[in-house]
């Protein structure tokens, strides 16, 4: 009696893992062959489906491959500190083309941001290391966010804490990087002509420090990736 | 006529009633290791200069006018030295980051030059706290000589 029992527990054990064995190569097997071989609407790239499929939107073939495994990998190696920087960094080039357009009431606005992007920055994705250069920026860095938050209509005021915001977001993107391509520019003629730096997105200069009344002062000095 | 009596009244005991409702005083004789005297070398012209015009608002100990014993005149005393301690307080300089103490000289030296600090209307009040030109010069020549060693340094 107890063998029988001891069999048929036996019996059930062993169908129970077969089955699922075979529902999980199953499932990898599918999600494999969705991600490598899709194919796009030529009009509508977010439809994607199997070959020969219609676009939901216009009823074309969908006919342009895409390479899941490309866009995959990508996003993977953007790590979660970077995703964590951009808001940041966002933040910051918002309040560069405020005090390039001589708008203190907008440098103030996105001080402000600036100082809550600080405030809500997620450190848990950081290694210790890194934890320890992000404080110690932070530390820094978001006081002067304050500042220039708190500071409208004294865009003078601003640009002096911008200078020394500036210098805190080139190490802080040297050391998590930004997500994005972004230049660091210099401007040899502010601070009595000892020079600032500024970071930007475009290649172009656009002096955050003089405004409209010197907007091509300056160089790009590096370009960081 | 009873009313006015009433009124009167009424504002009298509130006032007695809050000089009981007292803050604590910022007061410490204690120098902390942190305090910027031990982590950085300064003339003695300096210190004189920042522990006159600065400390009061700016440190963990504050000398007290003796009209401080009366509110609500220390209530807005108190509010005062607290936001002056949270932007810039000496005695926990030494534990400030690299980074922030070399923004905290460069902001020293831009408030004294443009003659916002010390406020003007505190030196309304404390005629001995403003700076002679000889005190701005000798506090921004020393701040920008810790600057230039500290940025050299790191």
């Amino acid at each position: 009696m107890n063998k029988k029992l001891i069999l048929i527990s036996f019996a059930i054990l062993i169908a129970f893992t077969a089955c699922n064995n075979k529902t999980t190569n199953e499932t990898a097997g599918n999600s494999a062959e969705n991600s490598s071989v899709m194919y796009a609407c030529p009009m509508h790239p977010e439809v994607m489906g199997n070959k020969g499929d219609k676009c939901s939107k216009c009823g074309m073939e969908l006919s342009v491959l895409v390479d899941m495994n490309a866009t995959t990998t990508q996003a993977t190696e953007e790590t979660k500190a970077t995703i964590a920087v951009k808001e940041i960094v966002s933040n910051y080039l918002k309040l560069k083309n405020a005090l390039t357009n001589d708008n203190t009431d907008d440098a103030a606005t996105a001080g402000k941001a600036l100082e809550a992007a600080f405030k809500s920055f997620d450190k848990t994705a950081l290694t210790a290391e890194q934890k320890k250069t992000y404080e110690d920026i932070e530390s820094d860095a978001r006081e002067h966010a304050e500042h220039i938050g708190a500071n409208a209509g004294k865009i003078a005021h601003q640009r002096e804490h911008f200078d020394l915001l500036s210098k805190d977001m080139y190490d802080l993107v040297k050391a998590l990087g930004a997500g994005q391509i972004l230049y660091k520019d210099f401007c040899p003629m502010y601070n009595d002509n000892k020079g600032a730096i500024w970071l930007s997105e475009t290649k172009e200069i656009k002096n955050p420090y003089f405004g409209k009344s010197m907007q091509t002062c300056g160089s790009v000095k590096e370009e960081l990736k | 006529m009873r009313i006015i009596k009433m009124i009167l009244l009424v504002l009298l005991i509130i006032v007695v009633g809050i000089q009981f409702i007292r803050p604590v005083r910022n007061e410490s004789e204690q120098v902390l290791l942190t305090d910027i005297t031990m982590t950085f070398n300064m003339p003695d012209s300096v210190l004189d200069a920042l522990k006159i015009s600065c400390y009061n608002c700016h440190s963990n100990n504050t000398i007290y006018p003796f009209y401080a014993n009366f509110q609500p005149v220390a209530w807005m005393l108190n509010n005062h030295v607290k936001n002056g301690k949270d932007k810039l307080n000496f005695s926990d300089f030494g534990a400030y980051s690299r980074r922030r103490q070399l923004s905290k000289l460069k902001s020293m030296v831009s408030q004294i030059q443009d003659d916002k600090m010390p406020l003007p209307s505190y030196t309304l009040f404390h005629k001995d706290a403003a700076l002679t030109e000889k005190n701005k010069l000798s506090i921004i020549n020393w701040a920008n000589k810790t600057t230039d060693s500290l940025s050299s340094n790191q």
